[in-house]
């Protein structure tokens, strides 16, 4: 077949179909995105983990270098610390603005488009 | 009428915690990526890595995704660039200059098959140089959305234009010809 014109060569090109791709490529894909398994643990829970456990061996560590009189010193250091860092009116202020900035920020800007689309992408899938 | 969302409304349920969105991403395109990825790199091989690192790049940098933008574009701007870097290591790696139609050469079999008329037009787009293949592989998938090629390939439209045209006159020129060259 001659391609003579532009509209035959086009009507041609745009007929083509696709390369068909290996079987099991959709699912590779799918396992490595979509479908991946979570991780155990959230970056937060592993930060969390992590400031956990240096506190805990820092307090093993005083036990054992010290004995009981220093661990005991240290935890009444620290208790002080945060005693007077709470019963400061301005720490106490910027701990609740931080709260509820938090709280407004999640109820405002994520739930409430989420929900509604995911209405829509069940929807769709559904048929 | 179909309900089903827009790529933008599945790329912001992914990224609210609903990464099921972006297997019908996947499932929409995933075959036109990969036609890319083939007809720019001419192996199975290649063409299957480059398309699954399309993918898993688009999903860990979906934050970057403009809103507004076209998800296709996006994600053949990615699938190309990735043939591209696979493309310089092969030339890295081997000596040689490319071939011009690197891994195309059919079996004894398929060199048996008739030709037909698709199968024809396939193996004269193989035989055209990788700029212009490039080129009228995405006028394929996206039509006459210059604007498009050109942002994928990260040329001026003008340059896309010229590439098509030329593209287009080899093309006519090959299957002109008394026949398709299937070495």
């Amino acid at each position: 077949m001659m391609y003579d014109s532009d509209d035959a060569l086009d009507r041609a090109l745009f007929a083509l179909p696709l390369e068909e791709p290996p079987g099991e490529l959709r699912g590779s894909i799918l396992t490595a995105t979509a479908y991946r398994p979570a991780p155990p643990f959230s970056l937060w829970e592993v930060i969390a983990i992590g400031a956990i456990s240096a506190v805990t061996l820092w307090l093993v560590i005083l036990v054992a270098l010290g004995g009981g009189a220093l661990f005991v010193n240290t935890l009444a250091a620290i208790a002080r610390t945060m005693a007077t860092g709470l019963s400061n009116v301005m720490v106490l202020g910027w701990l609740g603005a931080g709260a509820a900035t938090a709280l407004w920020l999640s109820l405002f800007t994520s739930s409430q488009s989420a929900v509604m689309l995911r209405q829509r992408f069940e929807a769709g899938r559904g048929r | 009428m179909t309900n089903s969302p827009a790529d933008g409304e599945l790329v912001t349920m992914t990224l609210h915690g609903h990464p099921e969105a972006f297997a019908t991403l996947v499932e929409r395109y995933d075959r036109a990526v990969y036609h890319l990825a083939y007809r720019t790199l001419q192996n199975v091989e290649d063409a299957r890595d480059a398309t699954q690192e399309a993918f898993f790049k688009a999903f860990r940098s979906l934050r970057t995704f403009k809103p507004g933008a076209k998800f296709s574009t996006w994600i053949f701007a990615i699938v190309y660039h990735a043939s591209c870097d696979r493309l310089d290591r092969r030339k890295r790696f081997s000596n040689e200059e490319l071939p011009e139609r690197a891994d195309a050469t059919p079996g004894p079999e398929q060199q048996a098959i008739d030709l037909d008329q698709a199968r024809r037009l396939r193996t004269a787009i193989d035989q055209l140089p990788e700029k212009y293949r490039t080129v009228i592989t995405l006028y394929h998938l996206q039509g006459r959305q210059y604007d498009e090629i050109a942002e994928v390939l990260g040329l001026p439209m003008g340059t896309v234009k010229t590439h098509l045209f030329r593209a287009k006159e080899q093309l006519r020129r090959l299957l002109g010809s008394t026949e398709v060259t299937e070495s």
